[in-house]
């Protein structure tokens, strides 16, 4: 038997639409949408936006990067800070 | 297999002291570029990028200049470039990986974020 996802029996009876004060609106991850092939290490610009003012990675489910791509957004990001593009920790 | 010299293309980029004259500069910067012709590679694009600040200091240097050198070199000739790059006084940091394509311009298009 597998596993279907059937609402529980003490799952909100409105859940789900678009009044419901819990729902939002789902992220799309930025690099899907162009179809990056790579994420540059060189690109600090928009490396930034995916960083803390601290210089920490934001994770994925703030951002809404998809999986494949915040491993190539990590790599990149690490690059950055080698090359002191982007700090390991920013002061304040 | 016979051992056939395979090259491979290189991205490298190399932080120089940004405290040098511009001819000492120059001169340091010509050691790198040496260095890899001498290896029996060549130089395909070469981009200066100036003096920027660094992101933290790096052995006191608070300023450095970047330099973004793409490059095709036998690849068994890589790590004794890097030997030369860690002797190398001037030379704050580098790094060396393959790429598969030489890029004209440094610019990128601003990423849009939704939501």
């Amino acid at each position: 038997m597998g596993f279907n996802k059937a609402p529980t029996s003490h799952a909100p009876a409105q859940g789900g639409d678009s009044s419901s004060p819990f729902s939002r609106k789902k992220k799309t991850c930025p690099f899907v949408a162009i179809k990056a092939s790579e994420i540059d290490y060189k690109d600090t610009e928009n490396l930034k936006l995916f960083i803390t003012e601290r210089g920490k990675i934001l994770p994925r489910r703030i951002t809404g990067v998809s999986y494949y791509y915040q491993k190539l957004l990590k790599k990149a990001i690490k690059r950055a800070r080698h090359m002191a593009l982007l700090p390991f920790v920013a002061e304040e | 297999m016979a051992k056939k010299e395979r090259k491979g293309l290189y991205e490298g980029m190399y932080i120089l002291s940004a405290t040098l004259s511009d001819e000492s500069r120059k001169k340091a910067f010509d050691k790198i570029t040496d260095g890899i012709t001498q290896k029996g590679g060549e130089i395909h694009k070469l981009h200066e990028q100036g003096r920027k600040k660094l992101a933290y200091p790096i052995d006191g240097k608070r300023e450095g200049y970047y330099y973004v050198v793409y490059f095709s070199v036998p690849t068994q000739e890589v790590l004794e470039l890097w030997k030369e790059y860690h002797l190398h006084e001037d030379l704050i940091r580098f790094m060396t990986m393959r790429t598969e394509k030489v890029l004209d311009s440094l610019e990128f298009q601003p990423i849009k974020m939704q939501g």
